[in-house]
């Protein structure tokens, strides 16, 4: 994988609820990626972009909302997300909701 | 909490204040507490984000605010404790500033000075005596008629201090110079207004005439680029109008407020003015004198800061002085102009404060009245104007101020020699205006700053 493919692979961090008792419970760190990336991939480039280990991705795509109106039914952009679980004892310091 | 004082100058501290780390770091938490409860942050429900997040979040800026809002209580606390006695704002220099570590600040300030009153036994103060004699009135009123003069037309030659409407037009070297025309001036021989040498060569001139004027500018002309040439002027003269005095009958007394038209009334309304005039100006006098003997038998260190705070308002009137208006930015003006006479302003009106402290004067209701009643005199109706001032805090306040630096001086004139000096009333209007102002004579002082400036 060349380094560029790094940079497209990861979108944003994503921060809800949900990413921030993962964050704390089970060291796991949730990233919107692109919607072709793929586990290693994803591994990849959070192992360069943070300089950490990581232990295993888990990934999903998140479907858009079907948005009802006259002009009948309609479905909003949906995006891939990946939790990263890192190696124990590694933590990401500067992970906030910043894309 | 730790206070050190460290003297570095008769008027100047350094407190150095340190606060445990515990203390600190319990109010930031305290206060991420509360923006958890209230911020707002996509992805998490109002008041559901947890503490986590909101410390990477905003740790720092939390922190930030906390420890400014502690500087800025510990400071007062410290000042209170150590019974400082600051003069305008320190300058606050965290030095120490960690998670976990003691919070530790550098407050530099000045105080005022500690005055120990110097009597001015001895000094001499001169007080100009004078008596308002008939003659003087009579010249006021002859003042007043000059002032309400009218000016009417007349065929004949333009002699001094006739008013003379003329076109001009000036030449240096045969050239036309900037601002040296103008057309339809009006312009009064004798006021000496224009160049000297200008007015008394268009006397004999008559309406309609034509002449050429030679004048030199003065070596020391305003323009630079003017001064010392030689110039000719070519005037025409368009009319010349003779200065008509108003009759002294009913309808010029009444111009003055003495509706019976009586001319005696208008004497005894003009010598009343001008008593009250005399003696604010033989007042003024002695106070200035006695500030001065004041200020000489104490020489006290005043902080900068008072200084730097004085010089503005200096500068915001002599700005008002020269007219620039309200939203001149008065940074403009370079400060060193005004910096000593904000320096007088200051340490005279510490050492009065310190007269009226010292001595324990105060100033009952009925002296108010009593100083109020007194200037109210001047205007149309003085006991409206007596209630509005008790009536108003601020407004008596600010008399009170000056009824208390009235009575300082009286305090101060009694240990000074006063020597009473015989003089006219001109005389005595002069040299009570001569002498430089302080306090209540500030107008005159940005007046002579502003000529030399």
């Amino acid at each position: 994988m060349n380094q560029e493919r790094i940079f497209k692979v990861l979108l944003g961090p994503h921060m809800t609820e949900k990413a921030a008792f993962a964050a704390e419970k089970s060291n796991q760190y949730v990233f919107k990626v692109a919607a072709d990336a793929t586990k290693p991939e994803i591994k990849k480039a959070v192992e360069s972009l943070f300089e950490t280990r990581v232990a295993g991705v888990q990934v999903l795509n998140m479907k858009g909302k079907v948005k009802r109106s006259v002009r009948g039914e309609g479905r909003r952009k949906g995006y891939r997300k990946a939790y990263v679980t890192l190696a124990q004892g590694e933590t990401l310091e500067d992970f906030t909701g910043n894309e | 909490m730790q206070v050190s004082v460290e003297t570095t100058s008769p008027i100047e501290r350094r407190v150095t204040v340190q606060v445990p780390a515990n203390q600190v770091d319990q109010a930031v938490e305290e206060k991420l507490k509360q923006t958890a409860k209230t911020v707002k942050l996509n992805g998490f429900r109002p008041g559901s984000v947890p503490m986590s997040v909101v410390r990477q979040r905003f740790g720092k800026d939390v922190r930030n605010e906390v420890v400014s809002e502690l500087i800025r209580q510990h400071y007062v606390s410290a000042i209170s404790e150590k019974e400082l006695n600051p003069a305008g704002y320190p300058s606050i220099e965290p030095t120490v500033d960690e998670a976990g570590k003691d919070l530790e600040f550098v407050a530099t300030l000045e105080i005022f000075p500690q005055i120990e009153l110097q009597s001015i036994d001895g000094a001499e103060v001169e007080r100009p005596q004078a008596d308002i004699t008939d003659a003087d009135v009579e010249e006021m009123i002859e003042t007043l008629r000059k002032q309400h003069a009218d000016w009417s037309e007349v065929e004949r030659e333009a002699a001094d201090g006739d008013q003379v409407r003329i076109d001009f037009q000036g030449f240096i070297d045969g050239e036309a110079f900037e601002g040296g025309s103008a057309e339809g001036h009006e312009l009064v021989l004798g006021s000496n207004s224009f160049i000297p040498g200008f007015e008394p060569q268009l006397e004999g001139a008559g309406a309609g005439d034509e002449r050429e004027i030679t004048v030199n500018f003065p070596d020391d002309y305003q323009a630079e680029h003017l001064a010392g040439k030689e110039a000719v002027f070519k005037v025409k003269l368009h009319a010349v109008s003779e200065q008509q005095l108003p009759e002294i009958n009913a309808e010029f007394t009444k111009n003055f407020g003495v509706e019976s038209g009586d001319l005696d009334e208008l004497k005894t309304e003009v010598r009343a003015n001008m008593e009250r005039e005399l003696k604010t100006a033989i007042d003024n006098s002695v106070k200035q004198q006695v500030m001065a003997a004041l200020k000489k038998a104490n020489d006290i260190t005043v902080p900068k800061s008072l200084i730097a705070q004085e010089c503005q308002t200096v500068k915001r009137q002599a700005a008002q002085q020269f007219g620039l208006g309200e939203d001149f930015d008065v940074s403009q003006l370079p400060d060193e102009l005004f910096e000593d006479q904000a320096r007088d302003r200051v340490s005279v009106g510490l050492l009065l404060a310190e007269v009226v402290s010292a001595n324990e004067l105060d100033a009952t209701d009925d002296e108010i009245r009593a100083y109020i009643e007194e200037f109210s005199g001047q205007y149309q109706e003085p006991q409206e104007l007596v209630e509005h001032y008790m009536n108003d805090e601020q407004l008596k306040n600010q008399v009170k101020s000056a009824v208390l630096e009235q009575k300082a001086v009286d305090h101060l004139l009694a240990q000074a020699t006063v020597k009473d000096v015989e003089m006219s009333y001109q005389d005595a209007l002069q040299a009570a205006r001569q002498q430089p102002a302080d306090e209540e004579g500030e107008e005159e002082v940005a007046e002579q700053n502003g000529e030399t400036a």
